[in-house]
């Protein structure tokens, strides 16, 4: 029987110097001080954003919290036709129509409920919509609360959740 | 009476130094990670607005671990449990007995030497208590009753025994150079020349003996009994609160014994190259004045790049702290002042005594210098290598660096036959 | 019979058999239509059905043609697909496309028909078009949008030819004829809910339905209404836990197509407030909650001398409360008990599904005197399953005395407020079971939505009663029930009550007409 060659398995045989690893480890040594010297001499160019005072900006499209439309009197444009919470994936959008007062409007969400916590933020219920009544445009994605109950926003909250990031 | 005096003092200064250096290494692994990693590191605790460039983070992890609650397992051997962390900093505290900072201070005619206790076995005992901190190591394992803290102390054990072979072996060549176990020799016989320094006539040595000591102290690459990968955290898996923190310490601590040891054995201890203390105390008039010119003007520099920035940045935060760049400016230019203030006090015209303690003070600096540079060195090879598999350690151990270091003993022998 | 060819396949039908009818049976599926309905008369209003007859010169319907010898007929050509979208196209001109608001949305004959035959640009604004009257109410149960209808009178005929009220017409004529209700008239008869059925679009849509659900969120469980005793099927539409309405299913043998307002309503009762929702014991003179174990307890002790079933129990229920109260005595309730007006159509004067059950399992129904007389005839304490007696047989309260009195039913009423013992139980939509009509027909009625939490299946709770009471061998599970029930009631010996067919049974030894009293 012939004995088989065998390969090195991250190929090639590495040298003597290689083997004694000890210029290989000065030389990763050198790497890792040149990147704290420059960082040192350049702190405002670290790439590192500063959350709470800085924010990355993103893009238009980005699907922040999602916002309910207003009529021209500043009543919902959302009919109530469920077409939002029928796509939704995550059963998070819950209507309870009403009969409006104006025949020609007929119905309205009396109850218009978004519980953030199981939203997935897909933006299948702005697709969904056949008016246009709820968009994902606020960019507002810093969403935090104390209790699960601050994160079931009603119809009042959405209406008022402007897409320059205001609350009123 | 005047014996205890002394050592009590000269106890209080290592434990405040050691100590100190701690919180100190903490924010410097923390930031040297970062920078190397092209990140910011830690910058958001503040005193009043001040950060220190985040070192005033180590306050608020003690003030974090010392209300973190005590937990212990269930099952876990509650007096080994309980006595493991304090051995392991305890252990890791007594080395430094024997380790010179400085030859002498004298006061009043009377000279003192800079180390605790002045062993003629002083390496052996140096060997002798740091192999001792593996216990607590092995003991936090095997008491916390954790499959994880258990593997973790036996790969602690293995890797001991492994590289202390070699570390005593590699200190052998320097043994035989010096003829003395003694550290204070060891040290005084480094002065003069910077290749009288035992990295400079022991090179091998010094290359295995600073290898053996990161294995010795657990960082990385050979920080294996931790493991965070595989072991989850090793040995200190079970370890909360201030238990985990003298762990964390004890750490900390040893990597500084580590560079006190590499600095006394082979890199001259508390010796300036050239600049012995007969030229230092000849030439006082001369060296202080400049000093503390250099010193003058280096913090003015830094006071007026610190001043530069509190007008840039008025108002970047919009609270305290937009105060801090002019604080430190404050903070340096007064520093620049108190060194340009000293030539009132005539630095060119200093005494006799004066001089030798200015001589003993600029060696105690160079000994804690060089003690936090391989700190540094410490850190820096953590965040630059990765971790090594059990089975290189071991063949790195024993077949690698055990024939290295006879080799290195046989080879200095015949050399000093020779010469 | 007569040789048709309908798109190239030659086929057989008997003579006066309508072209729609033969076309469904050649095609799979039926041609697009608004106005044929199967119940109502041809109006061939709508002219959807339109196909290709060779040897005439234009398109024919379908629907008011009648299958002739030799007929070459294609209903799948370019031409027909043609005249189809542009009968739709013509159909939607003035439809106002407001399906987010309009309940009809999911089961909408013009959303259906568009997807399958329109599927066209359209050619007109939405300013143009012809607007019309909204959302008026036009009777107690239904709402007329007359923008959205396609006049294609199928209303107008049911209530012509159905219920032979007349209350609704086609008033005036090209693109402002509109359906509505004649001059000082109302939709307000039993069945107008029929006529929202039968409404393709959503012109018609009920009120009661309105707003509450999107139909295409709810799920159907087929059952029997609990109404009366004709028994009309139905399907129960639910959606979590919760019935949003009942719709006529299609039985040949019961009630066809339709189903009265009355039995329509009655899903209102599962969601009552008054439901009964846990087992209650009466302490220190009132009622308090108690849990099961005491409740076992307290019963365990009881001896049991009258038990009374009521009509509005299942087949199974009644047959193990008979086979419980073998012992002592057992009655069926009060005979004059859930009995109102009947009409000729489908409701019936008896108010309860099952009374012809209780004749089966031998549960003898008294009339309110006789029904105290048999109380105090009896010793011990009283079952009380289902039904009122306390209300509907006076001095029944007296008769019972200072004797324990444990209801087992689901609504609180003059029995529960004075039993001694409250056991809540299912209603009709919560429980399997079956309802045997007043011409003995069986039918099942299957669980739809859940129970409330504390309440039980009646028929589980009996068979623990009958096992506690040392029976070894008391079915176990609803398919053992029904094997047990089968070999019990003589006119079901035949059957296999488990492998029921969706239109029910109707056993040939049954003894016929036993609920009625008309």
């Amino acid at each position: 029987m012939t004995a088989t060659k065998k390969a090195h398995p991250y190929g090639g045989k590495m040298t003597f110097w290689e083997r004694t690893y000890l210029p290989e480890v000065f030389r990763g040594m050198g790497i890792t001080i040149k990147h704290v010297i420059h960082n040192l001499l350049h702190t405002s160019e670290m790439p590192t954003v500063q959350y709470p005072e800085e924010h990355r900006s993103y893009s238009p499209r980005f699907r922040g919290r999602h916002r309910l439309m207003q009529r021209d009197d500043g009543s919902p444009r959302c009919v109530a036709c469920m077409m939002c919470s029928t796509a939704c994936p995550a059963d998070c959008i819950h209507i309870v129509a009403g009969e409006h007062p104006d025949p020609a409007i007929e119905k309205f969400p009396e109850t218009f409920d978004i519980d953030l916590l199981r939203c997935v933020y897909c933006g299948l219920c702005e697709e969904a919509c056949p008016c246009d009544a709820i968009r994902m445009d606020t960019g507002i994605y810093e969403i935090a609360g104390t209790t699960r109950e601050e994160f079931f926003v009603s119809k009042e909250f959405l209406l008022n959740n402007k897409s320059d990031g205001t609350e009123v | 009476m005047e014996l205890v005096v002394s050592s009590l003092l000269k106890i209080a200064f290592l434990l405040t130094v050691i100590l100190g250096l701690v919180p100190v290494l903490i924010w410097a692994e923390r930031k040297g990670s970062a920078f190397i990693q092209d990140r910011t590191g830690p910058n958001r605790a503040s005193v009043l607005g001040i950060r220190l460039g985040g070192l005033v983070h180590p306050i608020a992890d003690v003030m974090k671990l010392l209300f973190k609650e005590d937990f212990r397992p269930e099952n876990a051997h509650r007096f080994l449990y309980a006595l493991a962390p304090f051995l392991v900093f305890f252990i890791a505290l007594l080395t430094y007995a024997v380790i010179p900072f400085g030859d002498f201070i004298r006061i009043g005619g009377v000279e003192y030497q800079l180390v605790v206790a002045d062993l003629n076995v002083g390496i052996l005992y140096v060997l002798a208590i740091a192999s001792l901190g593996t216990y607590g190591v092995v003991m936090g394992g095997w008491a916390s009753n954790n499959k994880y803290a258990f593997l973790g102390a036996v790969r602690s054990t293995s890797q001991m025994i492994s590289y202390e072979i070699s570390m005593g072996l590699s200190i052998i060549g320097l043994m035989l150079i010096f003829s003395s176990l003694r550290l204070t020799d060891i040290v005084a016989g480094q002065g003069g020349a910077i290749w009288n320094w035992g990295f400079a006539m022991q090179p091998l040595g010094a290359i295995l003996f600073i290898v053996a000591v990161f294995a010795e102290t657990n960082r990385n690459p050979f920080d294996l009994p931790e493991g965070e990968s595989e072991l989850v955290s090793g040995y200190h898996l079970e370890y909360s609160s201030m238990k985990f923190a003298l762990f964390f310490m004890a750490e900390y601590t040893n990597m500084v014994i580590g560079a006190a040891l590499i600095t006394t054995l082979f890199f001259g201890g508390w010796n300036i190259p050239w600049l012995t203390r007969s030229v230092i105390e000849g030439h006082a008039g001369t060296i202080l004045p400049v000093h503390l010119v250099i010193q003058a003007v280096v913090m003015g520099l830094i006071s007026l790049l610190f001043f530069r920035r509190a007008a840039r940045e008025r108002d970047k935060f919009g609270d305290a702290r937009d105060r801090e760049p002019g604080f430190m400016g404050v903070v340096t230019a007064l520093m620049a002042l108190g060194a340009a203030g000293s030539f009132a006090l005539k630095p060119w015209a200093i005494g006799v005594d004066a001089a030798s303690i200015y001589a003993t003070l600029l060696q105690v600096g160079a000994f804690v210098g060089k003690v936090v540079f391989f700190c540094w060195v410490f850190i820096w090879v953590r965040w630059t290598l990765p971790r090594f598999r059990y089975d290189q350690l071991m063949g790195l151990g024993w077949k690698v660096m055990l024939p290295l270091a006879l080799a290195n003993v046989v080879l200095t022998a015949i050399w000093l036959a020779i010469v | 019979m007569v040789k048709v060819t309908i798109d190239g396949r030659e086929l057989e039908f008997p003579e006066g058999t309508s072209l729609f009818d033969a076309c469904r049976e050649a095609r799979g599926e039926a041609l697009p239509h608004f106005c044929y309905h199967p119940d109502l008369s041809v109006a061939g209003v709508c002219r959807l059905c339109q196909v290709e007859v060779e040897g005439m010169p234009k398109l024919t319907i379908a629907c008011n043609t009648g299958v002739r010898e030799g007929m070459v007929v294609h209903t799948r050509n370019e031409r027909v697909k043609t005249a189809a979208r542009q009968i739709l196209e013509m159909h939607l001109i003035n439809h106002p496309v407001d399906c987010p608001i309009c309940d009809q949305a999911g089961e909408c004959g013009l959303q259906d028909q568009y997807m399958n035959h329109g599927l066209y640009e359209s050619e007109v604004d939405k300013d143009d078009k012809v607007h019309k009257a909204k959302a008026e109410v036009i009777g107690p149960h239904v709402i007329l949008d007359k923008e959205r209808c396609v006049l294609c009178s199928r209303c107008v005929r049911f209530c012509d030819e159905v219920t032979g009220t007349g209350e609704m017409g086609i008033f005036n004529r090209g693109d402002r004829a509109e359906i509505g209700i004649a001059p000082g008239k109302e939709l307000a008869n039993n069945y107008s809910l029929n006529t929202v059925d039968i409404c393709p679009v959503g012109a018609l849509t009920s009120r009661d339905f309105r707003f509450k659900k999107r139909v295409w969120l709810l799920k159907s469980t087929a059952s029997i209404c609990p109404g009366c005793a004709t028994g009309c099927n139905v399907r129960v539409d639910h959606e979590a836990g919760r019935i949003f309405r009942l719709k006529p299913r299609y039985n040949k043998e019961v009630n066809g197509r339709w189903m009265c307002d009355i039995g329509r309503m009655t899903y209102r009762g599962v969601h009552s407030e008054k439901r009964l929702d846990g087992p209650m014991l009466r302490g220190d003179g009132d009622l308090a909650p108690v849990s099961w174990s005491d409740l076992h307890t307290f019963l365990a002790e009881r001896q049991v001398g009258l038990w009374i079933s009521s009509p509005a129990q299942t087949l199974e229920e009644q047959a193990l409360l008979a086979a419980l109260g073998e012992q002592a005595r057992t009655s069926g309730g009060v005979s004059t008990a859930g009995r109102g007006d009947g009409d000729d159509l489908l409701l019936h004067g008896d108010r309860t599904p099952n009374r012809t059950g209780l004749e089966w399992t031998d549960l003898q129904q008294h009339d309110p005197a006789s029904l105290v007389a048999l109380v105090r005839e009896t010793s011990g304490a009283v079952v009380v399953h289902g039904g009122d007696p306390a209300e509907t047989a006076p001095g029944f309260l007296a008769a019972v005395g200072g004797r324990a009195l444990i209801f087992l039913g689901t609504h609180a009423n003059a029995t529960s407020k004075a039993a001694t013992v409250v056991v809540p139980m299912s209603v009709w939509a919560e429980k399997d079971g079956l309802f045997v009509n007043k011409d003995g027909r069986v039918q099942a009625v299957r669980r739809a939505v859940a129970r409330p939490e504390q309440a039980v299946e009646d028929w589980r709770f009996l068979v623990d009663l009958w096992s506690a009471a040392g029976c070894a061998d008391a079915p176990a599970g609803l398919p053992a029930l029904r094997r047990w029930l089968a070999e019990r009631v003589p006119a079901l010996n035949d059957l296999d009550l488990n492998a029921l067919p969706a239109g029910g049974l109707a056993p040939a030894t049954a003894p016929a007409g036993a609920g009625g009293d008309e």
